[in-house]
């Protein structure tokens, strides 16, 4: 699930040059986390009118990231056509494949910032690096490009204060990789010297 | 003698940790690595330490070589990738930089540039791996060199280690660390039993530099206990700083001085060298040194 959160409204105001809005919210992963499903999106109507736009219209896509067809989404929301840019309420790859499609203007009413999921309730943030040569077995389950703010694969940093992180209030990730891979009798995993990633996997369009 | 020569013929070395200025100015620095330089064999030469933005320590380094003053340079994972990592490391072979030690480095969000982008494509033991193949004539990628590098590469510690701290600083051994430098060290006791956690575990060839930190106040204590990863100043060391700031007693700059000059004659046994990281200036080093009997 790709971890988004709210853009400040005042600032986002700022930047919707146009009058005429028409919202989109996505039923995946910002709905999960109530950050861009229909409450929030009804939420957002009512503050813009409330700041003087003009409310076109709105919807929820079942999932922003993925479209089959545009004009499918235009004959389904014609109101769409009555404005003059879109305020997408998903994470930048629904803001990326709307633009794509669409000669308006768009907005992302979200800011996003990880890959991460939700679990028992709770949103987790970081779970994976998205390095694009995946070896998180041999690190007891957790991801320590994702989960460790250095992206240490050979144990911890000397930041790490009584389990807790230099960095803000989490666990340092690799406590728990030792105490998992030593619970599972698996320490030669961790034990020997993993090399660099190799960055040029990422992303990488074959 | 060489630093390197002297820490691995078992003779106990005296180093001092000086940083490079904030600017271009390097009067300063200079001045400061003069008052000591009879009392210690290198200048170890810090890399934005603590994430604030100074002079590289590649030029600090080198103005420190013109004056004849031998340096180890420090170099963290944290600003530089792979690339850069090496071509920093060739520009300071060809300018007589022979130590470098190692590290992580603080993340970008503990220092005055927290906005900027953590880079840490290497962790420390990659990053000595990578000295090891540049000391052996081959780049990380396998291209051979034009004139190799003979490195002698360090690394740091804390000195209270986790499973996982312990099983990295094993790892650094492995891949070419031959001192390591510990965090500032308070309780020669507890030093003691690190070093041999350490000997068990990684074998008795590592050469181990304890860290010295001269306490100057019960502030300056409180302060690395609140703020540095891996310090532990012992609350019976607090209550004598604290109480010689008595009118009637030595005053805590003393008191500091005296406890750290205890310290490295404790420790003289117990370890390969010592290394002293001063808050501030370097005023008292001398002086440490000379009470302790070095």
């Amino acid at each position: 699930m790709i971890i988004s959160r709210h853009k400040e409204f005042k600032g986002l105001l700022k930047a919707v040059r146009e009058q005429d809005i028409f919202i989109i919210g996505c039923g995946k992963c910002a709905t999960k986390q109530h950050v861009g499903g229909e409450p929030e999106v009804l939420e957002m109507k009512r503050k813009l009118r409330g700041s003087g736009k003009n409310v076109v219209g709105w919807t929820v896509l079942s999932s922003a990231c993925n479209l089959s067809s545009w004009d499918e989404v235009l004959s389904q929301n014609p109101d769409i056509r009555k404005a003059e840019a879109l305020l997408v309420m998903s994470c930048g790859g629904g803001v990326s494949i709307i633009s794509s499609v669409t000669g308006l203007a768009v907005y992302p009413a979200l800011d996003t910032e990880s890959l991460g999921g939700v679990c028992n309730d709770a949103v987790v943030m970081e779970q994976c690096g998205m390095c694009g040569e995946c070896d998180i077995q041999v690190f007891g389950g957790k991801c320590p490009l994702g989960q460790c703010p250095k992206g240490m694969l050979n144990g911890p940093c000397g930041g790490a204060v009584e389990g807790k992180c230099e960095v803000d209030e989490r666990k340092c990730v690799w406590d728990e990789i030792y105490e998992r891979q030593k619970s599972l009798g698996r320490l030669e995993d961790i034990k020997h010297i993993h090399g660099p990633k190799d960055h040029s996997k990422r992303g990488r369009r074959d | 003698m060489s630093f390197r020569k002297k820490l691995l013929s078992g003779k106990f070395t005296v180093t001092a940790e000086i940083s490079p200025p904030k600017g271009t100015d390097i009067s300063g620095m200079m001045k400061e690595a003069r008052t000591i330089k009879d009392a210690v064999d290198a200048f170890s030469v810090t890399d934005n330490q603590r994430a604030i933005m100074r002079m590289s320590p590649l030029a600090a380094c080198s103005a420190l070589s013109r004056e004849g003053l031998e340096t180890i340079m420090h170099l963290t994972c944290r600003d530089r990738n792979r690339l850069a990592l090496q071509s920093e490391l060739l520009g300071a072979a060809f300018l007589g930089i022979k130590n470098v030690v190692v590290m992580s480095g603080d993340h970008p969000t503990k220092g005055d540039h927290p906005g900027s982008k953590p880079v840490y494509d290497l962790d420390s033991v990659q990053l000595l791996d990578m000295i090891s193949r540049l000391n052996s004539g081959v780049d990380i990628s396998g291209n051979g060199l034009e004139g190799k590098t003979e490195f002698f590469a360090g690394a740091v510690s804390n000195t209270e280690l986790t499973g996982a701290a312990l099983m990295k600083l094993e790892k650094k051994i492995k891949a070419g660390a031959q001192f390591i430098i510990t965090q500032a060290v308070f309780d020669a006791g507890k030093f003691s039993e690190f070093r041999d956690k350490v000997h068990d575990a990684c074998g008795k060839q590592i050469k181990i530099i304890a860290g010295i930190i001269p306490l100057r106040s019960e502030k300056s204590a409180l302060f690395l206990n609140k703020n540095i990863a891996g310090v532990k100043v012992p609350d019976e060391v607090i209550r004598r700083i604290t109480a010689a700031g008595n009118p009637e007693a030595v005053g805590p700059e003393s008191a500091g001085i005296e406890i750290a000059a205890e310290l490295i004659k404790e420790l003289r046994g117990v370890c390969d060298g010592v290394h002293i990281m001063p808050i501030g200036t370097h005023k008292n080093t001398g002086k440490i040194l000379e009470m302790a009997g070095i």
